[in-house]
């Protein structure tokens, strides 16, 4: 019935009729019948383009995919067992007692088995192995093959995806090309949907008589008689209307596809195509994805039971949803189940088996693209340069981020746990405090961003929006201005801290205080860094010039407008937590600027690299001063407003870092970096009130709990060559010597140093030790 | 990725609409079209990084400079000296981008490792991007203050660079820095 306007174009037999009578009445049938056989096959012929370019000419809207980095595995590796069994969690990597696929991993205490995944990177295919890693406290201390002996000198696991770009409601689908699918699978599949699939030609009036019979026994529809390439097609390119028309159509369709493609092309079209599942605002669709989504497996490792239950839910995805409605879904696998016995595909002595078995799937997690939302904000806005959102949203572009999953987990929990603890140590309300923070590496990749304590709220993202006055944090630009000028500053150079009182170019009277509400005197430059005092960092900004120090953060990154008053020294800019990151990145980096990536490569839908975003450095500060700064700031984390750190840090973890405090106690910032990574975290109130918090009591506090739980090398700087260490005497500035009352040591870049003696310094020694000495200067 | 318009008429309508026009009486065959690539992902890449590389592949010997760098500064863990062979490998074949990705791979591992930033600073050189060839070797140069062998092929490193982006008295500056090392 559905055939008519096929049928149409195989009659075509006028043009052979001789009985053309010139009779001037009669009416042209047949010109009549040759316009309708025309417009058949005009329709026909409309229809194959349809076909052909639903299916040819345009793919799948494929999200782009976006990775968290891969975890790097060789000998030496800094990471711990815990961190490993962490990561392999993540990965959906399944905890079994004996390998048999991969996937799988066994751990004996620090000693694991592992049997990888493999991935296509685009510099190359990570093949799946089997391995065995030995760990000891912190650290993994061999890989080997499991079979062979062959060591392994470095892989990569398969990186984790943390997201996805696609507009707000969406199909999504993992593609499988056609080998990817297991026989099982499909022959399930096709005892279930379509056995001639085969032998027809698009339609099956097998399959239709026997619908037909069945259905007319039972009394009602209870099995359609459509095959694959018919639910294809109506999939593919028709409303779900139930017509005759769309009958037709779809029937005629079918038999265009089968024309133009072969079994194993429709097969995988099909595979990929069928809806599955619905999850929020994202549809499930392909079997590929639904295996990730109810299994957590890649297709490749689906059981028997697992294969018959998702062959099942195609007749009705939700109707026979196991996550809503697990006894149908057991009913109709067992079913499935049984006609797979029936069919040879599965032994029919296992049946009992496998139906008795119960279903398992696994718990719902949340959408993957709500993990990281602050991250994905800022690889959106580091794509929208080079990228249309909407290339983004169809391409199937595959985008590998600098995020480490566990550094990110780790600032998350840190951030939401000092939080609740200084709540309830301050008698605040709950969730009173808000606050954000960032980690990178030295070489500017970011692991690591928080917007909000909540991290999967979507919304203000604080870490890049929030821009607030950054106190303190401020200072080292400051420092470093001076310590650029060995000819008028060093770190021994005395700084007055004394009263100071000046107008502002508003006309207003300006009257620096130290949080201490004291004045200090005459102190070393390094000690005004080291403890923060306000009065003598402000008499050191105005002996420079306000203007110098602004051209110093320039080159430190910060682009930003900024007004030359007096007050910028002590920090009167706001910055997000984002700006600050990227203004101690340079300290962090030995003196080179280094732009901030959260992407590392695009690579497109077929593996083809299209972007890498590579690293680059830019030498603005020079060796020596930078070496001078970072000594100061391990000196605040050791003796100064950071010293508190000592309580969360191992003794020998050498850290450098400053602490910022607003006026009224309203922001509390900490920024520090160690040999490895780079740390800074705001905390505050949205309505930017007061909250009662010091950068040390606040942020360092999360800084802390962060860097005490993060694999980090101690920061451990080689002095540049321009430098010397030399002994000077606390008080006055004044050189001195080893075992002087109050003398320390202190770098200089060399020639820059004081050298009057101090008066310890001065007093003869006695001429027995005078070689000894000799020998040690 | 896609087809024009205009393309998929004359692949799909035309041949309909001929057959249509000149009516043949007997059925037409559809011209049958090339497989549908209905998904293509997972293709590995043209260069695939080869497991394991001789034992024996020598470390970094450029053209830049004669002598090899002694590893005054230590080349570390073999993941690192299996990154840097493949780079060096790469790098010989022409082919920078990946050179460079495999290098910060190896930065990722030993970020101070001043051999990385040397070779990386040649990846540049070799890509003709000037600046960031001498950034990279004044990183290197920071890195390993103390060597010599080293610190003389950054130099030289600086002076090509700053030859290529026309710096000519520039470059006889850092010849003769390096010349000061030997």
């Amino acid at each position: 019935m559905a055939r008519k306007p096929k049928k149409s174009s195989t009659k075509k037999s006028s043009p052979r009729k001789p009985r053309r009578r010139k009779s001037g009445f009669a009416f042209p049938w047949w010109r009549l019948a040759l316009v309708l056989v025309f417009l058949g096959l005009v329709y026909v012929a409309w229809l194959d383009f349809q076909v052909y370019r639903q299916f040819e000419g345009k793919r799948w809207a494929l999200p782009a995919k976006v990775y968290a980095r891969p975890l790097e595995l060789h000998a030496g590796a800094e990471l711990g067992p815990d961190a490993f069994a962490r990561e392999l969690s993540l990965l959906g990597y399944h905890l079994v007692p004996s390998l048999r696929q991969p996937g799988e991993v066994s751990r004996d205490g620090t000693r694991f088995h592992l049997w990888t995944r493999g991935f296509a990177f685009s510099d190359g295919d990570e093949p799946a192995r089997q391995l065995r890693l030995r760990f000891s406290d912190q650290r993994l201390e061999s890989v080997e093959a499991l079979r062979g002996d062959d060591p392994v000198r470095l892989l990569r696991l398969e990186p984790l995806q943390i997201g996805a770009i696609h507009p707000a409601r969406h199909e999504d689908r993992l593609l499988v090309r056609r080998e990817e699918v297991p026989e099982l699978l499909v022959n399930t599949l096709i005892a279930v949907e379509d056995r001639d699939f085969y032998r027809h030609h698009g339609i099956s009036l097998r399959g239709i008589g026997r619908a037909l019979w069945v259905n007319l026994r039972a009394g009602g529809v209870v099995q359609g008689g459509s095959t694959l390439t018919q639910q294809l097609v109506k999939n593919l390119f028709l409303s779900s209307e139930r017509s005759l028309v769309r009958k037709a159509n779809e029937a005629i369709m079918a038999l265009l596809l089968e024309r133009r493609y072969d079994k194993d092309e429709i097969l995988e079209a099909y595979f990929n195509e069928v809806y599955l599942a619905q999850d929020g605002s994202r549809a499930i669709h392909g079997f590929g994805l639904a295996s990730r989504h109810f299994f957590d497996r890649p297709l490749a490792e689906l059981d028997a039971g697992q294969a018959a239950l998702l062959v099942g839910m195609v007749k009705g995805p939700s109707y026979y949803d196991p996550l809503r409605q697990p006894e149908r879904a057991t009913r109709r696998r067992n079913l499935v189940l049984a006609l797979m016995a029936e069919q040879g595909i599965i032994a029919p002595d296992r049946l009992k088996h496998l139906q008795a078995s119960p279903i398992r799937v696994v718990p719902h997690r949340a959408q993957s693209s709500n993990r990281v939302p602050a991250f994905m904000d800022l690889v959106r806005q580091q794509l929208r340069r080079d990228y249309q959102e909407a290339d983004l949203q169809s391409e199937g572009l595959r985008i590998f981020t600098t995020l480490d999953p566990q550094v990110q987990e780790t600032l998350e929990q840190s951030l939401a746990r000092q939080l609740t603890r200084l709540e309830r140590q301050r008698g605040l309300a709950d969730k009173e405090l808000q606050g954000a923070g960032v980690v990178t590496s030295v070489a500017g990749e970011v692991l690591a961003m928080v917007g909000d304590r909540e991290p999967h709220a979507a919304g203000f993202n604080r870490a890049l929006q929030a821009r607030r006055p950054v106190g303190s944090l401020l200072k080292p630009a400051v420092f470093l201005s001076a310590l650029e000028q060995p000819d008028r500053y060093h770190l021994a150079t005395l700084l007055q801290d004394e009263p100071l009182r000046l107008e502002q170019p508003t006309g207003e009277p300006w009257e620096p205080q130290n949080y201490d509400k004291q004045f200090h005197g005459a102190v070393p430059l390094y000690q005004a860094l080291v403890h923060s005092y306000n009065v003598a960092t402000a008499r050191l900004g105005l002996d420079l010039g306000i203007p110098a120090v602004i051209t110093t953060l320039q080159r430190l990154g910060l682009d930003q407008q900024m007004r030359p008053f007096p007050s910028l020294v002590l920090g009167a800019v706001d910055l997000s937590p984002w700006k600050v990151t990227e203004m101690y990145q340079t300290f962090a980096s030995g003196g080179f600027r280094v732009p901030l990536r959260a992407i590392r490569e695009v690579v497109a839908v077929d593996g083809t690299p299209l972007q890498h975003y590579p690293l680059q450095v830019e030498a603005v500060v020079a060796p020596e001063p930078t070496y001078l700064l970072t000594v100061a700031l391990q000196g605040v984390v050791r003796e100064g407003t950071a010293n508190g750190l000592a309580q969360w840090l191992h003794p020998r973890l050498k850290v450098a870092g400053k602490t910022g405090t607003t006026d009224d106690l309203r922001d509390s910032w900490f920024a520090g970096y160690s040999a490895d990574h780079l740390g800074v975290i705001w905390i505050g109130r949205d309505d930017n009130q007061a909250m009662g918090l010091t950068g040390g009591n606040g942020a360092m506090q999360v800084w802390g709990d962060l860097f005490s739980r993060m694999s980090t090398r101690s920061l451990e700087p080689q002095p540049p060559e321009g430098i010397e260490w030399l002994w000077i005497d606390a008080a006055t500035g004044l050189r001195s010597e080893e075992g002087c009352p109050g003398a320390v040591p202190l770098p200089f870049i060399r020639g820059s140093a004081p050298q009057e003696l101090a008066p310890c310094a001065r007093t003869p020694v006695p001429r027995p030790l005078q070689w000894l000495r000799e020998l040690f200067q | 990725m896609e087809n024009s318009t205009s393309n998929l008429a004359t692949r799909t309508l035309l041949p309909w609409l001929l057959t249509g026009l000149v009516l043949l009486s007997a059925c037409t065959t559809m011209p049958r079209q090339q497989p549908a690539p209905v998904e293509d992902r997972g293709a590995s890449s043209p260069h695939s990084i080869p497991q394991r590389l001789p034992e024996d592949q020598q470390v970094t010997i450029s053209p830049l400079e004669r002598e090899p760098v002694a590893p005054a500064t230590p080349l570390a863990s073999s993941a690192v000296v299996a990154l840097l062979q493949n780079a060096e490998q790469q790098q010989r074949s022409g082919q920078y981008d990946s050179a460079a990705a495999t290098l910060e791979r190896a930065l990722r591992i030993e970020p101070d490792n001043a051999h990385l930033w040397h070779e990386l600073g040649k990846v540049r050189l070799g890509q003709r991007q000037w600046a960031q060839a001498e950034q990279m070797a004044q990183k290197s140069l920071r890195l390993a203050s103390g060597d010599r062998l080293l610190g003389a092929a950054n130099w030289r490193l600086i002076a090509a660079a700053r030859r290529g982006s026309g710096d000519l008295a520039g470059s006889r500056e850092a010849e003769r820095q390096a010349g000061s090392l030997r």
